[in-house]
């Protein structure tokens, strides 16, 4: 890498490029004494590098800001074209709606600003644009509502420059930033507050009460006021500009051309709140929020911090967590060694806890977060670990409150994180659980992560890993073999001939027998003998059992004699029994059980529509609340089919690509064989060359093959956009029976009368302890205040739901995070949901969970 | 993302000597490739710890585990394969240097499997890599098949008395030449998972937690046949052409 690529790159950091210096004075006049020579020759590759930079590494814009404020007053040109290009790329991403290049976009302009590079007035109009776009999208009359998470972004992105460039603000345009001020004050007041009850990590945020949480945006206009009322000032944020200010002052500004903002989308046509709801999660969908703030340590761990330092640190670590996926060792270092006076190691954990959580997704998959956590414990080794633990003991004191899909994520990463530690933990901490009910949301914590770390690693090492708290044992999952109803060790008589019948099967299966031979052999000799449900139990267990030593060898028996349990369970009702004989064969298993009905639904021996029906069968519905074994496989079984479907849309899109292409060529061909044609009629009269006719000839069968391709092309577009509609139905089919169990399941159990308030203060065994127990955050709607902080302490682990009341919170919770994640899916089908599921006799808790996670508006219950 | 710190042209340090092709059609293939390749990994980690890890990143596909071509037992590597490559890609960026079994996994793009690619190209059997190392490496059979050997060849000469077959100094042997290995013995794959894996999980314990080569771990061994490298070693002269192969995933220089 040139030398001047290395300084940009490496400026700002304590680094061998810049002799382990940290003055960022220095930095600044070594990068910007290489570029200058550089810069005659080979400014064509600075110039976007440099852009490359400011935008990969965010919290290193102040300085390339004053870089490139000095290289102004050496080469005007070369910094216009900074200016001209920034602002293509600006409005693009306005236009396209590309939300993180929008922001640094922005950053980026006010860097310029302070460098003189830019007028403060051109800066000031950019903030008018956007602040007018947001207030006519949530004006009733002229606008668009549905979309105020746009407006809201394109304000946040407004008070994101402040930190950045308020001082000059306010020093050089004090009545035009005063004029945004008022009217961000102004859009503030108009707009709706977000409450986003269906986003929120613990069910406690959610109380209706007296205390109404503020939205991000709302928080951050805060912090902002905080700030301006502080001159300003911003510890978290460089001002290398001001070392150069004397110099800076003599550089010419540019012009900022205008900006627009694209069109308000049209509202709806029809003005029911359901098309009014299916834009809001449309432009939710484009217009995300960055982070929600989990709030788990106490305050004295962060509270040394002015409010707009934790913006911006945060700021700097999603940039980081953004732009450093995927490598390793730049994203640990970059994390640790952010530019700013303080340590931050708490805000680090929460910031990235608070991303691994993030609803309804995060940026990344969860996993890439686990990798983050353990490379910042290795490269902070005395401080980082300790941190996590404690966030991990305040996550699980509030476990309770905690949204059912945050729990998931929780224990997959957790179980991950301590595979890699040599699955050390002080379990003793945590011995209590056992004296707690087994429906208990901590205890079933403990049991889930334990379940988890076994599938990681083994059982015996697991055990051993618990040694300090060999109590817990009795969490281990079961050790996990097989467990073969004709097996030969238990010769009960009356299995006697079953136990034949599978010995016989296990022979044919040895002596390679086709699946075909198979069926005909069970067709004649043991169905019409034993009835379906020997017959069934008897194949699945044996077919099972011969696939039982791996994961290969249970895909080596479905792909063999897949067809036997096919023919065998040919409708619903038998293929709920054959996953029923699934789960008794692998009981002690809960992953083998979840493999290989996954594998099933994946070769199609059984629908998704037959796993939900098993799931909600009473055996399951028992488990419901104590343990993740049926909410694993109705997962598996939702994202298969998802995956499915999204899979059809890529090859879709691929084949409209190809199509294009195909019809380009195709008219191509076409328009060379007509020019040769007309090219040939001229020559009429004179004697036809001998190739002519071989090249006409030829341009034919090029222009038929072209067509060919091109009609080909449509046809397996047309063809998978069938599958597609069809993969659709089937979906509607899906949610409709998923919501249906759902609903009946919740009406069977919970009272009619019903808010879960209510059913608190039902009898004994319900009774809430709202002093003491951070376990009772449930819906509470008649907005009375609840305790839910907890610092750890015994004390403050007094659990005494009742088993039917977790049974429902639990329920509830899954229902809800089913909703959130598959919203986009959902959405379209929402008519019919409305008519059939979600109707006026569904409990109104059952609607609240579905409504909530489908964001949808609360009024409308 | 990031495009600053890496360079998006070298996809893998890696080549497979063994595809037929040009390094350019390699590079594709590694490119579209929605397979991976795991190595570094124990002896005795099972399909479905991997499965539970890999699954992290995507839905997988299938699993095809590295073979020993002689014992039939796992060798240390194996192929994930993803429905699609956004997952596959996952897999390398975050599982790559993480710890499945105690272990740094490595994890790789790889060109895709064909069948035969799951046995060990080394010349016992296994992995080349566990033929030349000359560490003790509990989770991956011992010593290097050819440290085994020349171990088992001293054993043979010196008396050390009895009941302490074993139990023979773990220093490294002065030399070895070109010997054919002996077939060292992994986890018992195919047959009674849960108890045979169980044992030899006990057995892999000790012999980690006496990291130190402590005699108590020499000890082990001996009573322990599974990890001892068998007698009647199959013997060939330095000058045996064999069509061994590098480690199929050898660092090129």
């Amino acid at each position: 890498m040139s030398s001047w690529k290395s300084l940009l790159l490496r400026i700002g950091d304590k680094s061998s490029e810049y002799n382990s210096s940290s003055d960022l004075k220095d930095h600044i006049e070594t990068c910007f004494g290489a570029l200058r020579r550089e810069l005659a020759h080979s400014s064509s590759e600075i110039l976007p590098f440099l852009l490359q930079c400011a935008e990969q590494l965010p919290h290193k814009i102040p300085l390339y800001g004053t870089l490139i404020g000095l290289l102004n007053l050496e080469d005007e040109d070369f910094v216009k074209k900074i200016v001209e290009d920034t602002q293509n790329v600006f409005q693009d991403a306005l236009g396209s709606g590309n939300c993180d290049r929008i922001r640094i976009s922005m950053r980026f302009l006010t860097a310029l600003m302070c460098s003189k590079v830019l007028q403060p007035a051109s800066l000031v109009v950019v903030f008018e644009t956007l602040l007018s776009s947001a207030a006519i999208t949530v004006d009733e009359e002229k606008g668009n509502p549905s979309w105020q998470a746009r407006a809201d972004f394109y304000v946040i992105c407004i008070l994101s420059c402040l930190p950045w460039g308020g001082a000059e603000l306010a020093e050089q345009v004090p009545e035009e930033i005063e004029r945004v001020l008022v009217g961000i004050q102004a859009y503030l007041s108009i707009r709706r507050h977000t409450s986003d009850s269906g986003l929120s990590f613990f069910e406690d945020d959610e109380s209706g009460g007296d205390i109404v949480e503020k939205d991000f945006l709302e928080d951050l206009w805060e912090r902002i006021q905080v700030l301006s009322n502080n001159g300003w000032k911003v510890e978290s944020v460089p001002r290398p500009h001001l070392s150069f200010e004397a110099q800076l002052v003599a550089g010419k500004s540019h012009e900022f051309g205008p900006i627009s903002c694209p069109e308000q989308p049209e509202p709806p046509s029809t003005n029911s709140a359901v098309a009014y709801g299916k834009q809001k999660h449309d432009a939710e969908l484009k217009y995300p929020q960055r982070i929600r703030r989990l709030n788990i340590f106490p305050a004295s761990k962060t509270e040394d911090l002015q409010p707009i330092d934790r913006f911006v640190v945060e700021e700097y670590l999603l940039d980081v967590l953004l732009f450093f996926n995927g490598c390793r060792k730049e994203c640990a270092s970059f994390m640790v060694g952010l530019p700013v006076p303080f340590r931050y190691e708490y805000l680090m954990a929460e910031t990235i806890f608070s991303q691994l959580l993030l609803l309804p997704h995060p940026p990344f998959k969860p996993i890439y977060y686990t990798l983050v956590i353990m490379d910042l414990c290795k490269a902070l080794p005395g401080a980082f670990p300790a941190v996590v633990a404690g966030a991990v003991r305040a996550l699980f004191d509030k476990i309770a409150g905690l949204d059912m899909e945050c729990r998931t994520r929780l224990i997959l990463w957790f179980s991950h994180h301590l595979s890699n530690f040599q699955f050390i933990w002080p379990w003793d901490e945590w011995a209590y659980v056992l004296d707690l009910p087994k429906w208990a949301p901590q205890r079933v914590f403990v049991q889930e992560v334990l379940e988890r770390e076994v599938r990681l690693s083994y059982w015996d090492k697991i055990k051993q890993s618990i040694e300090n708290a060999s109590a817990l044992e009795e969490l281990l999952p079961p050790k996990g073999g097989p467990n073969f109803k004709y097996g030969r060790t238990d010769g009960q008589e009356k299995t006697e001939q079953e136990q034949a019948i599978s010995a016989d099967l296990s022979n044919k299966v040895k002596g390679r027998q086709s699946a075909r031979e198979i069926i005909l052999w069970i067709e004649e000799n043991i169905y019409p003998i034993h009835g379906l449900e020997i017959t069934l139990s008897v194949v699945i267990q044996t077919l099972l059992d011969i696939g039982s030593k791996s994961f290969t060898h249970l895909i080596t028996v479905l792909e063999r004699y897949g067809q036997v349990m096919a023919k065998l369970c040919s409708d619903q009702d038998k293929q709920v029994m054959l996953i029923a004989e699934v789960s008794s064969y692998w009981k002690n298993n809960a992953q083998m059980t979840a493999i290989a009905i996954d594998r099933m639904m994946g070769y199609r021996l059984i629908s998704n529509l037959a796993i939900v029906r098993w799931v909600f069968s009473p055996e399951n519905i028992e488990q419901f609340h104590i343990s993740d074994c049926p909410w694993e496989v109705l997962r598996n079984a939702v994202s298969k089919t998802y995956n499915r479907i999204t899979d059809l849309r890529k090859e879709i899109s691929s084949l409209k690509k190809g199509v294009i292409s195909a019809e380009e060529a195709a008219s191509k061909a076409k328009a060379d064989l007509e020019a040769a044609e007309s090219k040939l009629t001229l020559l009429e009269g004179e004697p036809v060359l001998g190739e002519n006719p071989a090249k006409l000839k030829h341009l034919k069968s090029v222009a038929e093959k072209a067509k060919e391709e091109e009609e080909s092309m449509h046809d397996s577009l047309q063809a998978k956009e069938a599958l597609l509609a069809r993969a659709l139905d089937e979906n509607e089919v899906l949610f409709l029976s998923l919501y249906k169990n759902f609903s009946t399941v919740l009406m069977e159990r919970l009272p009619d009368d019903a808010t879960l308030q209510s059913l608190k203060s039902h009898g004994d065994s319900m009774a809430v302890d709202l002093e003491e127990s951070p376990a009772m955050e449930v819906d509470d709607e008649n907005g009375i205040p609840k305790k839910s902080q907890s610092n750890g302490g015994k004390a403050t682990n007094i659990y005494n739901v009742g088993e039917k009341e977790q049974w429902c919170l639990s329920t509830l919770g899954y229902l809800k995070a089913f909703s959130r994640q598959y919203a986009s899916e959902i959405w379209p089908h929402i008519e019919k949901l409305d008519a059939e599921v979600f109707t006026e006799d569904a409990h109104p808790l059952f609607r609240k969970a579905v409504y909530s996670g489908l964001r949808r508006l609360s009024n409308e219950l | 993302m990031a495009s600053l710190f890496k360079d998006p042209a070298k996809i893998s340090a890696y080549r497979d000597r063994r595809f037929n092709g040009t390094q350019e059609e390699f590079e594709q293939a590694l490119l579209n490739s929605t397979t991976v390749y795991i190595g570094n990994m124990s002896f005795y980690t099972t399909e479905e710890q991997v499965y539970e890890l890999f699954s992290r990143a995507g839905e997988i596909k299938k699993i095809i585990m590295g073979l020993d071509k002689n014992s039939k037992t796992p060798c240390g590597f194996c192929f994930v394969l993803y429905y699609s490559r956004e997952d596959a890609e996952d897999a390398v960026k975050y599982i790559s240097g993480t710890i499945l079994d105690d272990r740094p996994i490595r994890v790789d793009f790889d060109w895709g499997f064909v069948e035969g690619r799951q046995w060990g190209r080394g010349r016992s059997g296994g992995q080349v890599r566990d033929e030349y190392r000359t560490d003790y490496d509990p989770g991956r059979g011992g010593y290097g098949k050819l440290v085994q050997k020349e171990l088992e060849a001293q054993r043979q000469l010196v008396d050390y008395g009895a009941g302490s077959l074993g139990s023979f100094p773990p220093v490294m042997p002065p030399h070895y030449g070109k010997h054919g290995g002996g077939q060292g013995h992994g986890g018992s794959y195919r047959h009674g998972r849960d108890y045979h894996r169980k044992r030899h999980r006990d057995d892999d314990r000790y012999g980690r937690e006496s990291s130190k080569r402590s005699s108590d771990h020499e000890s082990r061994r001996t009573s322990d046949h599974d990890s001892r490298p068998e007698k009647n070693p199959r013997f060939r002269e330095s000058g045996d052409s064999d069509d061994e192969e590098d480690d199929d995933r050898k660092r090129r220089p």
